[in-house]
């Protein structure tokens, strides 16, 4: 999963990296003080800090948010998000490919036209090639990352990702065209958005099969900006990269002329940091014990940003008494989401929906479950399966223990005997998805990795994707009908018709009642004052080519 | 972690005290005990603090507070000053102490009232903190008897093993374990551990601290062995099982009280620290670390949640640490060769 | 006993501890069932087929005993040993964090020792009047402060409620700064975690002096020395604190091992200083076999190595006593 942070000391940090913010999610919050602040300018040192290293500087293996904060601004797929906030920001739109792809074969092609002249940074100082872009991909199964989920769909991938010989088979590319094509096992409409996510950006061809964020050889950028130094623990220094030459207006050239960051402040020395004019930007999050002190002295420089996000209490269909649908439905009903959100500092707004409304207009919120204990109790009791034990898992750090203390009360109060497990966050993600962990009711944060309505229904909702370890369908949840309407809106190309399907599926899931979902956190940020073009971006997070500094 | 010797005040003396320790000295002790005031008025502390976390904490919440220590209210209100105010606000703030019947030490971020949830926590820590000394006790007698009696390999066999977890960086494997632990649960064989029992931590910390009350008896152990009482005990045909119990284990009585006392202070501390870490006791089961870790997180908005547990804790380990110094002095009134650590 | 046969001993027993650590920490990884590396390794979404290569790329298909060698290699001998999280290099990140834990446990260590040792002489010289007593209650307080609490209260009290009070605005909220680049920010990051992670030490140092004060200064050598006409003064410093100091040898050594090799689990990550506790913290939080091994094994071989240097200076310092 793309972790929320860095591993920073979890369990002992006040950092709740679950902070979140109170104003509506949805605004886009972020764009308030470019508005105010007139033209950007060209020019300055961005200081930034960030608590605990990057997962990787390299895209092939990076899958944490503050990596891919860091890749947006130094490297480019064939495609990518539209460098903008909210809704807008999960448009799609061609980067290194000259244009939006040609897909024929009935949806089992996409064919693309790569741009001449974008360069690889020094030391490679060549051209890009669509044969990297087809290395780059291979690669990612050479060093088994954590993305290859995404490309399995490539005919001879299989193949490819058992013997890692011979290359995959459904990626043709042509340098002298220009063009690679890339052939799928079936029709996905998805494969749009996995070409823009940093996994699919371009590493040269000839890239080591190892992690390559402390190797500055190979640590190449085609994007405005490269890193011209990383010491672990230590620091990271961003220039501007030489070769770049602006391509189209959704790759920017960037205002800033360098951004120097360090490892290791803690978040609350970096709030006390920006307070006091040391620092311009953190990578983190205001911890929740701070944020209400921060916004009533620096108003202007709270930022809070809706993330693309679902926050649930997974509830295992496998196991009694969820195998009942009555039992799933009443601890939807007698979970008051108010209560829960205080627990979360009310940063966030509370849901009963899967598909977090920040991903487009298309998903409005809907009420299937109002507070309703009386009606819970009933279906409780016609259930017949009070008095059973039901253990509630959750990770430790906080406040997420707290939010597994309150779901174990509702239990107690429906008749059940509650008990709550906490995990070490570092190993709860893949304790929680292998069927020997064994969850009844399980805490689940869920960032998004592609703002899509697949990521949220299909990755974690259908039936065919139930699995003995790294099982994503957490709560086994499996209908058929409903695994059947999912694999038909997964072939669906991106647009409305299928975001309806989406929102369709959102609602008939939710009757059915396999999760208890209850938050969509935001994210709130404290920035220097004059710090400007704070654009937040569901998938890359803020992007350092939008800031600038104000004199 | 340096647990280790710093926070065992004083080890008491190595040598052995007089052979043939009898009801008289016991007396003599408590005598002497009962004049000295800053003991007596620790033990009257730490009698009340245990009064008050045991059958005083029911009745506090039968008559006073009207809610026990798990009761959650995220949404109800309180009365204060004449007005209502919601015992956890829209950001999550809990309110504060008060002097009123309800939420004395004010809420946590769950709405429970952290009086009684301290209450309840003490429970926990001086459950944790005796059953771990009890264990560690014993099992350093089980060890240290046989050695300092058989001398020899046997000896040199409990020694080595002593060395070994002397050695060890304490705290990492405490945590190290505890970890493993509570994630799978112990299960091996008929031993089933849940893992959310209160046995883990116990264990642990038992284990872990079982050299510093090991090594000093071994040493009386070993010098009683070499007395003519014990001599004349075995010349007279009494089994070793016998001599160990009849004659030694009376004679190293005293060190093993002052060393129990002081290492229950030690355990309640390391409870906190493994709680604190994560670690320790599972987070339905308020203890005095377990309130600390899920305070620390809103220390700014709700200090007295990380504050109040952590007072409790300390006057808890100061009497016991002053009740022990004081025990120590009493039984042993010539007070010869206080040497500290090893 | 002679020099090389002490230090032989030392040795073998060192390498006795280290063998049985690592195999206790390597046994409880793998007998009892927690996360499976090759699982956190494949990310959010793992083919069968990436975990079966992720098992067979880093030898865990291979049995445990292959496992824990080739560990074991890794980690004396290539010394390339690789986290399970984010695969990180385990050595160069535990060389980076050494100077950190040291600044911070010498710097303790040198403030537990000088205040515990002049406490415990004021207290001693002073017995049974008020100094004493204060003393006294102020070393049972600090023998039982939980430390980790005591330095949550501290930044909370002194950077959040008082940080406007001209007294404590100097004072950072956490962090660290090499002595290298700034001595005096070095001091003012590391004044706060040195008084958190001294004061147990401090008032147990003071008790022990204390009470080996009292206990010398009965003594017939230094009770001769008085009647010889020596001044009290003369005879504290050059007779009575020697000898009361040589009890205090072994026990610092015992304590700044325990300290540099475990008690900075509890300090470090509460200041947000990235030494060897905060990456023991955070490999424990992870269950990160590798990084885990290698700080128990330098947290064992500090103690064991500081314990024998602690044993040869009280040798040095009292001629009677032969270390065996």
């Amino acid at each position: 999963m793309r972790t929320a942070g860095p591993a920073l000391a979890a369990a002992l940090s006040a950092i709740a990296l679950v902070a979140c913010g109170g104003s509506s999610a949805g605004s886009g919050g972020g764009q308030s003080s470019t508005a105010s602040a007139g033209q950007p300018v060209n020019g300055g040192t961005l200081t930034a800090a960030i608590p605990a290293n990057p997962d990787h500087l390299d895209p092939g293996l990076s899958y944490a948010t503050e990596g891919w904060e860091l890749l947006e601004a130094t490297n480019d797929g064939l495609l990518r998000f539209k460098p903008e906030a909210g809704p807008a920001g999960a448009q799609i739109v061609p980067d290194l490919a000259t244009a939006m792809p040609k897909v024929s074969d009935g949806g089992r092609t996409y064919t693309f036209h790569m741009r001449a002249n974008v360069k690889f940074s020094p030391p490679v100082n060549r051209d890009v090639e669509p044969s990297d872009i087809k290395f780059s991909i291979e690669r990612l199964f050479r060093i088994n990352s954590g993305g290859v989920g995404f490309y399995t769909g490539i005919a001879g991938a299989d193949r490819y990702e058992k013997t890692r010989k011979g290359g995959i088979s459904g990626i043709v590319a042509d340098d002298k065209t220009h063009t690679i094509a890339f052939h799928l096992t079936k029709p996905d409409g998805t494969f749009l958005e996995y070409m823009a996510i940093p996994f699919a950006f371009a590493v040269p061809a000839g890239t080591p099969n190892r992690d390559i964020s402390t190797v500055a050889k190979w640590r190449v950028a085609t994007g405005p900006y490269m890193f011209s130094q990383y010491t672990p623990s230590q620091s990271i220094t961003i220039v501007r990269n030489p070769n770049f030459h602006q391509w189209t207006k959704y790759t920017p050239n960037g205002h800033l002329d360098k951004i120097q960051i360090t490892i290791g402040n803690s978040p609350e020395d970096a709030m006390n940091e920006i307070a006091d004019g040391q620092l311009d930007w953190y990578f983190e999050a205001v911890p929740p014990d701070r944020l209400a002190q921060l916004r009533a002295r620096y108003p202007s420089q709270v930022h809070v940003y809706p993330r693309n996000d679902i926050t649930y209490f997974l509830l295992n269909t496998r196991k009694p008494p969820f195998t009942n649908l009555k039992v799933r439905q009443a601890i939807n009903y007698a979970t008051d989401r108010t209560a829960l959100v205080k627990i979360f500092g009310g940063q966030g707004t509370p849901t009963e929906n899967i598909i977090p409304p920040s991903l487009g207009a298309a998903y409005k919120r809907q009420w299937p479950y109002p507070y309703d204990l009386a009606k819970a109790k009933q279906l409780v009791a016609e259930s017949g399966t009070k008095g059973m034990t039901v253990n509630v898992w959750s990770h430790s750090t906080d406040p997420v223990p707290k939010a597994a203390q309150y779901m174990a009360s509702v239990l107690d109060t429906l008749g059940y005997k509650a008990t709550v497990k906490t995990l070490s966050e570092g190993v709860y993600w893949d304790t929680i998805s292998t069927q020997a962990g064994d969850p009844q009711v399980a805490f689940v944060q869920f960032d998004q990795d592609y703002p899509e309505g697949q990521d949220f229904i299909d990755v974690q909702l259908n039936g065919e994707r139930i699995t003995n370890v790294g099982n994503q369908n957490t709560s086994n949840f499996d209908d058929p009908a409903i695994n059947r309407q999912i694999d038909a809106a997964r072939a669906m190309p991106l647009g409305a018709a299928r975001d309806a399907q989406w929102v369709k599926l959102d609602r008939e899931i939710m009757a059915q009642a396999p999760w208890v979902p209850f938050l969509n956190r935001t994210l709130p940020k404290f920035d220097a004052p004059n710090l400007h073009g704070l654009v937040f971006n569901g998938t890359y997070y803020e992007m350092f080519p939008e800031m600038w500094l104000s004199k | 972690m340096s647990v280790q010797a710093p926070q065992l005040p004083i080890l008491p003396d190595v040598t052995p005290a007089e052979p043939g320790v009898d009801v008289g000295t016991w007396r003599a002790a408590w005598r002497r005990l009962r004049h000295n005031r800053a003991a007596m008025a620790a033990g009257i502390v730490f009698l009340g603090i245990v009064l008050w976390c045991g059958p005083l904490a029911p009745l506090w919440v039968h008559f006073v507070s009207h809610r026990g220590p798990n009761v959650q209210n995220l949404l109800g209100t309180i009365s204060v000053g004449g007005h209502r105010v919601p015992v956890v606000s829209a950001q999550g703030t809990p309110i504060g102490p008060g002097l009123r019947g309800q939420y004395l030490l004010g809420a946590d971020s769950n709405g429970r009232d952290l009086f009684v949830r301290v209450l309840y926590g003490g429970r926990t820590s001086l459950t944790v903190g005796i059953a771990s000394a009890l264990l560690c006790t014993f099992l350093a007698l089980l060890l240290a008897l046989p050695a300092g009696y058989y001398r020899g390999a046997v000896d040199r066999g409990v020694s080595g093993l002593m060395d070994l977890i002397w050695s060890f960086p304490v705290y990492l494997l405490a945590v190290a374990i505890s970890a493993t632990l509570i994630v799978g649960g112990l299960d091996i064989g008929p031993i089933k551990i849940s893992s959310s029992s209160l046995l883990i931590p116990i264990f642990v910390i038992a284990v872990v601290f079982i050299p510093y009350i090991a090594r000093p008896i071994r040493g009386e152990v070993l010098a009683l062995r070499e007395r003519e009482f014990v001599e004349a005990a075995i010349a007279h045909g009494a089994g070793p099982l016998r001599v160990m119990a009849r004659e030694i284990l009376p004679n190293v009585a005293a060190t093993t009280l002052v060393m129990f006392t002081l290492i229950i202070a030690n355990n309640i501390l390391v409870e906190a620290a493994l709680s604190f870490l994560g670690v320790g006791v599972s987070v339905l089961t308020p203890s005095w670390g377990n309130i600390i870790q899920e305070g620390y997180g809103t220390i700014v908005t709700a200090p007295w949640q990380t504050i109040a547990p952590g007072i409790a804790i300390m006057l808890t380990a100061i009497s016991l640490n002053v009740l022990g110094d004081g025990l120590r002095d009493a039984l042993d009134p010539h007070g010869s060769g206080r040497t500290g650590g090893r | 006993m002679s020099a090389w046969r002490f230090w032989l001993r030392r040795l073998v027993s060192l390498i006795a501890v280290l063998f049985a650590l690592s195999v206790i920490v390597f046994v409880i990884f793998n007998v009892i069932p927690g996360g499976d590396p090759a699982l956190r390794m494949a990310g959010r979404h793992p083919t069968p087929q990436l975990i079966a290569n992720i098992r067979h790329d880093w030898g865990l298909d291979k049995p445990l005993w292959t496992q824990y060698l080739d560990m074991m290699n890794r980690l004396l001998i290539k010394r390339n040993l690789i986290s399970y999280q984010n695969q990180t290099e385990v050595i160069p990140t535990i060389v980076r964090a050494i100077p950190k834990t040291l600044s911070l446990a010498i710097g303790a260590a040198v403030i537990w020792l000088g205040f515990g040792v002049l406490f415990g002489v004021l207290s001693g010289l002073n017995q049974g009047k008020w100094v004493d007593r204060i003393l006294t209650v102020l070393a049972m307080a600090g023998i039982s402060t939980p430390i980790f609490w005591l330095g949550a209260v501290l930044l909370y009290l002194l950077t959040f409620v008082w940080h406007s009070f001209f007294l404590f605005s100097w004072i950072p909220s956490g962090g660290y700064v090499p002595l290298t680049v700034s001595p005096l920010q070095w001091a003012e990051h590391l004044i706060l975690p040195w008084i958190c992670l001294s004061v147990v030490s401090m008032g147990f140092y003071s008790r022990v002096v204390r009470s080996s004060l009292l206990e010398v200064q009965s003594a017939d050598y230094v009770r001769t020395a008085r009647a010889m006409g020596l001044s009290r003064r003369r005879v504290l410093l050059r007779h009575t604190l020697r000898t009361a100091l040589i009890p205090l040898t072994s026990l610092f050594a015992l304590d700044f091992g325990a300290a540099v090799g475990g008690t900075v689990i509890l300090i470090e990550p509460v200041f947000g200083i990235n030494g060897v506790g905060a990456y023991a913290q955070q490999a424990v939080s992870q269950l990160d076999l590798p990084p885990l091994m290698a700080l128990t094994l330098y947290g064992g071989f500090f103690i064991v190595l500081v314990n024998a240097v602690g044993d040869v200076i009280f040798t040095r310092l009292d001629p009677r006593i032969v270390v065996g």
